[in-house]
């Protein structure tokens, strides 16, 4: 069978003021009919570029070299007209951000309709009719009243859905999918997932889906293109390169996922309770409520409600839920950045409710935070060694001189070079960042550090590098740890015990393999069984 | 629903800022310095001429019912008498007032066609030469004094070629767009380059954004692209610098009017004020806050026509 897409040594150039950077060389790949094929790599790999360029959907900056044939027609030759009926008609594309992707001022029936106006020629009522049809496939319910929301009325997940509609509505051969799932909640992408290979089997779409996620990828691919730094590394059947990864950069990428870490999460965890967490309420105002209008305090929405907990010392203590779960709010609750309506908090047997003012400075050493955004949450304009060091000699424990040395001793236990000392966050990648925040919240020598998704915005591996690093400096600094995320697998592998929270509630708390292997909440259940798995490969189980 | 829930909001809001307005016309007149009954008696009138007169016009009630009375009066359209013109300054305000909204009419007939292409070419040319000579003439625009441009039109187009009159504002339609075409014209001047460059950077930041990249990738024209997605995405921050201007215009045309002498709102303030006509000063005054309320009233509905999540 003729493929339908064949990429020959594709090469995208970007002209920066800094020079001509190569974000893909020498890319080569097909697609057959009615096959799904997985592109993986992770951020800077050139996985997002090389798609955009089967479209022409680069900046007006880039350069693209090499051949894309698509269905026997090499699409660098095509016309800006002879383009736009093959963009939409024969290929169409789908993003990470379903949000961003969709016009905020035109309801979902009006952009689902508009593709086929213009390729088919449809009146506004048959193409209005299609669209409505269109959303009954990517099941949106009750889309009749649907069609005439606005983007912002509906959910992350719904939002996913009617793009997929839109890239349908000319019933095109293949779709590009562009982390298609990274945007949402585990629960929601595998609905989405499913949407796809339904679409797949039914229709005969090809598909290209790109993802940093090789679980996704596993789940849903026929064949994967491993990439990293512009280039090719491997390819192959999913299984073949999942079970027998040729190159060592595929290797490290599987060791990486969570799923497979080697990691001890220390057992000695002794059962006296750290932290007590009693019935505690979050209340927040209803949004929209103003002071003019007599916003009523006594509205609002629980953010928590009557959540009960032990963390024990010692132990590494996981929170896991979807967006609006409350598994931040209850860390900011802990840490007095929220005020509660109701419960109580205890820290070492004192309720924080009652620490007088040495009390609560010695608490809030005691305990630190590191968030999710390490170039949020640090001083773009300090340089790192100096970030670390401030707190040290905010609190008085040092001379801003000692402190300045207290901390580069800090940058060495974190395993970052003494060369990044003077360097600003905007210098340090990621992961780096990530570390700076972990030496900092680390020099005041707290007894229970809070993690709030702090490898969610990194790489895999950067992540199984992050995740030990945490692991190690627990044992060596006898740290208790409260690790939210929203990740089943890295929990699964890093926490003693875990909290499962949902909307507020906390659904069931126990030991990380009691909580896994046999869950007592339905959601739960559910949650566990969303989570995309390496070793749910479609070709059944790998043999450990 | 939550479109009307919030017009109705909005609407509701008015009644403390009118009531603001109304306690600050009030007390503009209340603390002025200088006697306004000795004013109008002149300056020969005895003291129990003045004192009748006070107590005639209420002026020996205390402040609040004062206030009152005036609140009642404004209500019933009585802004009180223009002592120069002999007149009830409701009726000046009529009689002056259609010549500054023809004025703004025109300004916003000359200014919202020419924003609007010469952002568009602006845009869609972006660093090439169209959009190199658009930049230099807002940078221009923007640095040349309103009241130095008009005296200069006024000479050149007015008393040296002779095409467009320089004062006045003449008989019928016709006459008015003929006679008023040199302030509407100095006037536009100095609104269009501002509207342009924020329109222009409106556009340019949303050609950029996702939805775009969608558009394109659904195979849309690029011309529809941009009638249809990028331009009411861009709108409406320019939509709100146009509302502070004309409701700037509504007081500030002052400078346009007296030099072309179009007997409008503008000239008719800054006469009042020279010549200390109290309660047309505050009649103007409380004029052009209800003008400036009507027109951000105006805008935010229009805001709330164009995209769905105001209001929330």
């Amino acid at each position: 069978m003729k493929p339908l897409v064949e990429i020959d040594s594709l090469a995208v150039d970007f002209t920066t003021p800094d020079g001509v950077v190569n974000a893909v060389r020498g890319v080569g790949f097909k697609v057959e009919p009615g096959e799904i094929l997985g592109i993986v790599g992770e951020s800077g790999s050139g996985k997002s570029v090389s798609c955009r360029a089967l479209l022409g959907l680069l900046p007006r900056h880039a350069r693209v070299g090499g051949r894309i044939v698509y269905d026997g027609r090499e699409l660098s030759t095509l016309t800006p007209a002879e383009l736009a009926a093959v963009r939409g008609r024969q290929v169409s594309m789908i993003f990470q951000n379903p949000s961003s992707h969709l016009d905020p001022l035109m309801t979902i029936g009006e952009q689902v309709a508009e593709p086929m106006k213009f390729h088919f020629g449809l009146d506004r009522r048959a193409a209005r009719r299609r669209a409505l049809e269109l959303l009954e496939v990517v099941r949106i319910q009750d889309a009749g009243t649907r069609m005439n929301a606005y983007p912002h009325e509906l959910s992350g997940g719904m939002k996913q859905r009617v793009l997929i509609a839109c890239a349908l509505a000319c019933e095109p051969r293949l779709l590009l999918a562009d982390e298609p799932t990274t945007a949402l909640d585990v629960t929601v992408q595998a609905g989405i997932l499913r949407l796809l290979r339904t679409l797949n089997r039914e229709r005969g779409l090809s598909m290209i889906l790109v993802s940093h996620d090789l679980g996704v990828v596993a789940e849903v691919c026929d064949r994967v293109v491993v990439m990293r730094g512009g280039e090719v590394v491997e390819q192959g059947t999913v299984t073949d390169v999942v079970r027998q990864p040729r190159n060592a950069y595929t290797r490290e990428l599987i060791d990486s996922q969570p799923g497979r870490l080697e990691m001890s999460s220390g057992r000695h965890a002794r059962p006296a309770p750290l932290l007590e967490v009693k019935g505690l309420r979050v209340r927040f105002a209803r949004r929209g409520g103003t002071v003019a209008f007599g916003g009523d305090k006594t509205q609002g929405i629980d953010a928590l409600a009557d959540v009960s907990l032990d963390v024990h010392a010692g132990e590494t203590f996981g929170i896991v839920g979807e967006s609006g779960s409350g598994k931040s709010t209850l860390a900011r609750a802990v840490l007095g950045l929220v005020d509660t309506s109701a419960g109580s908090i205890r820290y070492d047997g004192r309720a924080l409710a009652g620490l007088d003012k040495s009390e609560r400075a010695r608490f809030r050493r005691d305990v630190q935070m590191v968030f999710q955004s390490p170039y949020d949450s640090l001083n773009p304009r300090m340089r790192v060694l100096d970030a670390i060091a401030e707190p040290i000699w905010r609190h008085r424990l040092a001379d801003p001189g000692e402190a300045g040395e207290r901390a580069a001793e800090l940058m060495d236990m974190v395993e970052l070079s003494p060369a990044l000392a003077r360097r600003k966050p905007r210098q340090l990648s990621g992961g780096q960042c990530q570390r700076v925040a972990i030496a900092r919240a680390l020099a005041l020598s707290p007894r229970l550090l809070i993690a709030d998704e702090v490898t969610s915005a990194l790489d895999v591996t950067i992540q199984a590098q992050v995740l030990r690093l945490l692991a190690r400096l627990k044992e060596m600094r006898d740290l208790t740890i409260i690790y939210i995320s929203h990740d089943l697998a890295v929990v699964r592998r890093f926490c003693n015990r875990v909290a499962v929270l949902k909307q507020g509630r906390l659904m069931e708390v126990g030991y990380t393999r009691t909580v896994f292997e046999s869950p007592s909440s339905e959601y739960t259940r559910e949650l566990i069984a969303s989570a995309p798995d390496l070793d749910a490969l479609r070709g059944g189980a790998v043999p450990a | 629903m939550p479109q009307i829930t919030y017009i109705g909001r909005r609407l509701i809001s008015l009644i403390p800022v009118l009531i603001g307005i109304s306690i600050i016309s009030f007390l503009l007149v209340k603390l002025s310095p200088g006697d306004p009954i000795r004013l109008l008696l002149g300056p020969r009138a005895t003291d129990e001429a003045v004192a009748a007169v006070r107590l005639a016009y209420g002026l020996d009630e205390p402040a609040w019912r004062q206030y009152f009375v005036y609140i009642g009066n404004v209500l019933e359209g009585d802004l009180g008498r223009s002592i120069r013109y002999r007149l009830p300054v409701s009726e000046l305000i009529v009689q002056f007032l259609p010549r500054t909204l023809f004025l703004i009419g025109y300004v916003m007939a000359i200014t919202i066609p020419a924003t609007l292409a010469l952002a568009v070419i602006a845009a869609r040319t972006q660093d090439r030469l169209a959009d190199q000579a658009i930049r230099l003439f807002t940078v221009l625009g923007m640095s040349v004094p309103v009241f130095w441009l008009a005296v200069l039109l006024g000479r050149y187009f007015g008393a040296e070629l002779g095409w467009f009159p320089v004062s006045g504002w003449g008989e019928g339609f016709t006459g008015h767009l003929h006679h008023l075409f040199l302030p509407a014209v100095s006037t536009s001047l100095w609104l269009i380059p501002l509207l342009v460059r924020n329109l222009r950077g409106a556009l340019i930041e949303q050609m950029e954004s996702d939805y775009v990249v969608a558009c394109r990738a659904k195979g849309l024209p690029e011309g529809i692209i941009f009638r249809r997605h990028i331009l009411r995405n861009s709108v409406l921050p320019t939509l709100h610098l146009l509302g502070i201007m004309v409701a700037f215009l509504i007081g500030g045309s002052v400078v346009v009017e007296i030099v072309y002498a179009v007997p409008g709102l503008g000239a008719l303030m800054v006469g009042s004020v020279i010549g200390r006509d109290y309660y047309v000063v505050q009649g103007l005054t409380l004029a052009y806050a209800v003008g400036t309320v009507l027109v951000t009233l105006t805008v935010d509905l229009l805001t709330a026509a164009i995209d769905p999540r105001t209001g929330r």
